[in-house]
């Protein structure tokens, strides 16, 4: 494995392997923190992509708004043509332009 | 020890047409069956995943980090990434080699963190003791893991990598290849040189 044998560096290496980190106090509950964690990533994942659907959602909003202001403006306008149309010929000529 | 044995063999052996349906179905499901089912969003099977395996994960992560805390953040980090890429999974190896490419790769990114902070911040002085002391001076006094992560925090992060992989965790050069996706030349002649590059700024901080 080793392509340079050094004693010194081979010592301080094989004392530092020997010296074995103490991890149990990590390991305690690790499981616990971990699905927290992941439960909160959850949570935020879901919060994000409804901020990020914000601007579509207005936008729609504004499209709909915009569409219903402008097809109840036609509407309101035929309703009174065609209400005027049959009782008065003189009013259909005016609005159509015959006068 | 004799004792152990004589009371081991004093304990009265289930026969074998005595098992019980339950018995025969309490067999412990295997990583890849926890691995499906935690895919399926069972939290207490990607628990048990963790369970399992955290002890060797939090030794290779013990290896690269300097105190707990970073220790509890890598081991959650390898974790996080393994539940993130449960889809990807296959199968086609077991579930240890695909975690420890995992732990790998999060001990890698780690590293390359560590080096941008330690741009900013000089850590010089809170080792400086430790400097001043001899090789063998550090070993005698049970103080070569410091000197050797001291020394490994001079290297650059593939050097570091290659060497505790290689020199603290005692894994073949062929295995490091595989975990890290280099070449196994290319693995050699980094360990080498990282080899020689440690060498080098031990004997320099201790000329000093």
């Amino acid at each position: 494995m080793n392509d340079n044998p050094d004693p010194e560096l081979e010592a301080l290496f094989a004392a530092a392997r020997a010296e074995m980190p103490d991890t149990s106090r990590v390991e305690y509950a690790l499981e616990t923190r971990l699905t927290a964690r992941l439960r909160a990533e959850q949570g935020e994942s879901v919060f994000a992509w409804a901020w990020r659907l914000c601007p579509f959602f207005a936008a729609l909003a504004l499209a709909v708004a915009w569409w219903s202001h402008s097809t109840q403006g036609a509407e309101v306008y035929s309703r009174i043509a065609a209400e005027a149309a049959p009782s008065s010929e003189e009013l259909l000529a005016y609005l159509t332009g015959d006068r | 020890m004799s004792s152990l044995a004589l009371s081991w063999t004093a304990l009265p052996l289930p026969r074998a047409d005595a098992k019980t349906p339950q018995m025969a179905d309490v067999s412990p499901p295997t990583d890849e069956e926890l691995v499906a089912a935690a895919r399926d969003g069972d939290e207490v099977a990607f628990s048990e995943l963790v369970t399992r395996h955290k002890r060797r994960v939090l030794a290779t992560a013990a290896r690269f980090a300097r105190d707990d805390h970073q220790m509890d953040d890598l081991a959650q980090e390898v974790f996080l990434r393994v539940f993130r890429n449960l889809g990807k999974f296959r199968a086609e190896a077991p579930f240890g080699h695909w975690l420890a490419r995992i732990t790998v790769s999060a001990c890698y990114d780690f590293l390359r963190k560590e080096r941008k902070v330690r741009e900013q911040v000089s850590l010089d002085a809170s080792v400086l003791e430790l400097r001043d002391g001899r090789i063998e001076e550090a070993v005698a006094a049970g103080r070569a893991r410091e000197l050797v992560q001291w020394g490994l925090g001079r290297l650059t992060p593939e050097e570091q990598l290659i060497l505790t992989l290689a020199e603290l965790e005692e894994r073949p050069m062929r295995e490091i290849a595989e975990l890290t996706g280099w070449s196994e030349a290319n693995v050699k002649v980094r360990a080498f040189r990282a080899r020689q590059n440690l060498k080098r700024i031990l004997e320099n901080s201790h000329e000093r």
